[in-house]
């Protein structure tokens, strides 16, 4: 009786730990991209995983550092340990508090501390960076296996091999090492794994064009993580998972010695054969793939979710140079890896005020048209909106533009929406998604209560934030892109959006619908932009020229259905309802009552993060 | 002799320049920004700003979340590790395994699985429409995150306190047992007592990512739950790292507190055998 409950609990246990991971296969074989959302068995996602370079890219990336990592882990804190137990217990005592503390310390202040040293000593990131911080938090588990040995080590051994005619050298070959192996062996795993999983002090101190796994995945998430990486999630824990059921119940068991021992082999073994498949497989797929010359890089950082990939590799072949390419989700986030010159981008997609911002702070490169022929294609008004945050339009090239409004579900909002004011209506308690950045949210609030979306007004903000705190508990969820998925699976019923994301909506969901309320609204404008310390001008030059290609311009606006203003381009839409949509090109009266971002000035900036923060803090009930 | 010192500290060199280069120094430069304005002129002003009401609200959830969570994990885990020692020999190495085998699967594909899972229209949701139940929302509550951070850590509180509990000898137990103590005579007078130090690990284990964390309560708080790691984080993203290094300042002192409770108890294995000889 008392065994079956415990198999019970035993079985709950397990349900609980695989129940998500359970959840992740099954979404590799989901036919739609949406987590938890069936629509049919598929394998495709298993196919495109090889073509996806972004994610082969990341894994390599994620499988040589945690790899290098590991190994000078190893090897720093075996000597560490060989060296710091032959030491005073007083000074001993001291080296191993230090060695413990990125242990014990949290992850963020860990990563904190790091990405302080490098911006503070001026040290731009890079893989160097992340390495030296994966480095240093691996090495206390190297120590915690080693040091054990080491203390049981018995010293008469060394000395002895030394009497009888060894060398030092080999008496530390043939004695010490064998003696403390396995404590090596473990740590060296155990580092791997960790380095592994990591994800907070890579997201702190990674430089441009390095990618984890982990940091993909977190960049990518808000606008639905790619299907390829549950794929290959899946992949790499099933190779576990085989691995580790043959070593268990494979023919060459001899299980039965003490526990430790055992549980340590096993271990050994599925981390080496582990190693040894997933280092071959990777660098096998390069050395087959990766044989293009390239006459240089370009390091791109836009929006998540902000291009057709297919223009990417198009560019690439045309050009020849090799892109490197990232996503941000916020021009907040953005602006603080620019402005600390923490790393490096060729061409980057900013909106306008953050444009402004970035020209008033110097940080930005003037274009040189003449390498840029594809302008003309971009209509004249877009160009003249621009000179309201880019006088004489030095800096920025128009790509993308729209208006922020609201999109709800016809069957689960019943009233008229024409105003925001449906956002504050308790009737929709919980059935209400709102934007998670600032400049957003507060539009929402401030155009409510009639005044300017620049206000810099303290009564103004204040009541504006009066309004969001007590908005606060009608409110779902603050997202940014997940707004999509959630709208999608008809998990709220109304979101503060912007245009561009509606007509993909509509397409998945047509009962989906989008209004700019009454009480208007921002109309916004994205562009490129190059940065001041970019390595280099000219293939940024071509990229912006690349992206006012008609074509091309078509192909984005086709992928992430935002409103393009490529006259040229438009004319090329064959579906007439979409060329003529009044949701991705409203017309006048609709503009007339929207009004473009401000740079606030970094007082401002200040003063709209402080009434934010009093937003985030406040209860939601 | 002293040859042999001089020889050892410069084999130890490496090892002490890299501690002193990226443990010791990178604390300073927290210790800096921390006590600095951007003008880089001293002020306490970074420190102070947790008697904000919306910074020490944060900071009060994030302690009293991370106490919920430790304190499940230690209820689930430890009949879970108490039941895995008195399992039969050949299979222990497996089960471990099992508890180790969830995190070669990327922990934040993990938590987002679990807001599929809990998720308004969700799994879970789906799940028990078929059983009558709906308006069983939790997604984006605290109960979410506590649930998030008990999933994550979990593995955390099982290894420690199974490792010391197979440690402790079967004889030790059976002669409590003989000398009449019944079962929870034996787990409460000899087990438990005997099994602190690894309850000690695991607790300090959990206690501090679950009170940092601001990766679960992003995905699974629906932005509505600040932490004290979301603020942080925010105040890196919004490019005022002055703030940020002052918030993990505030941070690092429930961290020490932490470290003196794990240094209070001896976790040498040593313990649990003068405390066996008893």
């Amino acid at each position: 009786m008392k065994n079956i409950s415990k198999k019970i609990y035993l079985a709950l246990i397990i349900l609980f730990l695989y129940l998500p991971i359970f959840v992740l296969i099954v979404a590799s074989f989901n036919d739609s991209k949406i987590l938890g959302n069936w629509d049919g068995f598929t394998l495709n996602w298993y196919r495109e995983l090889f073509d996806n370079a972004s994610i082969m890219n990341a894994l390599k990336t994620t499988l040589i550092l945690a790899l290098l990592a590991s190994i000078i882990a190893t090897v720093l804190g075996t000597l560490a340990c060989l060296t710091i137990s032959k030491m005073k217990k007083s000074t001993r005592t001291i080296i191993m508090s230090i060695t413990n503390i990125p242990m014990l310390n949290a992850e963020i202040v860990t990563a904190l501390a790091f990405m302080l040293l490098f911006v503070g000593l001026g040290i731009s990131l890079s893989f160097s960076t992340v390495l030296i911080a994966h480095v240093t938090f691996c090495i206390p588990y190297v120590v915690l296996n080693v040091m054990p040995k080491v203390s049981q080590m018995d010293n008469n051994m060394y000395e002895a091999a030394l009497d009888l005619g060894a060398t030092p050298f080999q008496a530390f070959y043939k004695v010490t090492i064998p003696e403390i192996m396995p404590g090596v062996l473990s740590g060296f795993l155990m580092s791997f794994t960790m380095s592994l999983d990591d994800f907070i002090i890579t997201h702190f101190t990674r430089g441009s064009g390095i990618d984890t796994l982990s940091t993909k995945i977190y960049t990518s998430v808000r606008k639905g993580i790619q299907p390829e990486m549950y794929a290959l999630s899946t992949i790499l824990f099933v190779t576990v998972f085989v691995l580790l059921f043959l070593v268990n119940y494979g023919p060459s068991t001899k299980a039965k010695k003490s526990v430790t021992t055992f549980v340590f082999k096993s271990k050994m073994r599925v981390a080496m054969v582990t190693a040894v498949v997933l280092i071959f497989g990777v660098v096998g797929y390069f050395a087959l793939k990766d044989d293009k010359n390239y006459i240089g890089d370009l390091y791109v950082y836009n929006w998540g979710e902000y291009i057709d990939p297919e223009v990417i590799e198009l560019f690439e072949e045309e050009t020849g140079y090799k892109v490197h390419y990232e996503e941000f989700e916020t021009n907040e986030e953005m602006y603080a890896i620019i402005a600390k010159g923490a790393r490096s981008y060729d061409v980057i997609c900013p909106s306008d005020y953050m444009v402004e911002k970035m020209i008033q702070n110097e940080l930005l490169a003037e274009i040189d048209y003449s390498n840029v022929p594809n302008l003309q294609y971009i209509g004249e008004q877009y160009m003249t909106s621009a000179e309201g945050f880019d006088p004489g339009n030095k800096y920025c090239v128009p790509y993308t533009w729209g208006t922020v409004g609201i999109m709800y579900n016809k069957t689960m909002v019943d009233d008229e929406v024409n105003s925001w004011s449906i956002l504050f209506d308790e009737k929709y308690e919980g059935q209400i998604l709102m934007q998670a950045s600032v400049r957003d949210a507060y539009c929402v609030a401030l155009s409510y209560l009639g005044y300017s979306i620049n206000t810099l007004d303290e009564d103004e903000l204040k009541e504006a934030t009066d309004l969001l705190i007590s908005q606060k508990p009608i409110v779902q969820a603050y997202v940014i892109d997940q707004v999509r998925d959630k709208m999608i699976k008809n998990a709220a019923a109304l979101a503060v959006i912007y245009s561009g994301e509606a007509i993909y909506m509509q397409e998945e969901n047509p009962n989906l619908e989008y209004v700019v309320p009454d009480e208007g609204s921002n109309v916004w404008i994205d562009g490129w932009v190059i940065p001041k310390d970019c390595q280099n001008k000219e293939a940024a030059e071509a990229w912006i020229n690349f992206m006012c290609d008609p074509e091309i311009a078509l192909m984005n606006f086709e992928y992430i259905t935002y409103s393009t203003p490529n006259e040229a381009s438009r004319e090329l839409i064959e579906d007439e309802a979409i060329r003529n949509s009044q949701i991705a090109f409203p017309d006048d009266a609709v503009l007339s009552r929207c009004h473009v971002y401000n740079y606030l000035g970094k007082e401002g900036d200040e003063l709209y993060d402080y009434y934010w923060t009093m937003v985030g803090g406040a209860s939601s009930e | 002799m002293n040859k042999a010192r001089r020889k050892n500290a410069l084999l130890a060199s490496p090892y002490i320049v890299w501690i002193a280069a990226f443990i010791i120094i990178p604390l300073l430069f927290i210790g800096y920004y921390g006590f600095t304005d951007r003008e880089g002129n001293f002020t306490w002003e970074n420190i102070t700003t947790i008697v904000r009401p919306e910074y020490y609200n944060a900071l009060g959830l994030s302690l009293l979340l991370a106490v919920i969570s430790t304190v499940i994990c230690l209820l689930l885990a430890y009949p879970l590790a108490y039941i895995l020692r008195n399992m039969n020999m050949s299979k222990q190495g497996f089960i471990v395994f099992v508890f180790i085998l969830p995190m070669w699967m990327n922990f934040l594909l993990r938590t987002y699985a679990w807001q599929a899972i809990l998720d308004i229209n969700g799994v879970l949701d789906h799940f028990l429409a078929m059983f009558g139940i709906t308006d069983f929302n939790i997604i984006n509550t605290p109960a979410a995150i506590v649930i998030g951070m008990v999933y994550d850590f979990l593995p955390f509180m099982v290894l420690p306190i199974y490792n010391v509990l197979v440690k402790i000898d079967d004889n030790v137990i059976n002669a409590a047992r003989d000398l009449g103590a019944n079962f929870w005579q034996t787990l409460f007078k000899i087990i438990l007592p005997l099994s602190k130090p690894g309850i000690a690990s695991g607790i300090i284990m959990v206690f501090v990512p679950a009170l940092t964390t601001f990766v679960i309560s992003d995905i699974l708080g629906g932005g509505k739950l600040l932490l004290i790691g979301n603020l942080v984080e925010n105040k890196v993203k919004a490019d005022n790292l002055n703030l940020g290094a002052g918030l993990s300042l505030v941070l690092m002192i429930f961290i020490i507190i932490n470290m003196l409770f794990s240094n209070g108890d001896d976790t040498d294995v040593n313990t649990v055998k003068k405390e066996v000889k008893k």
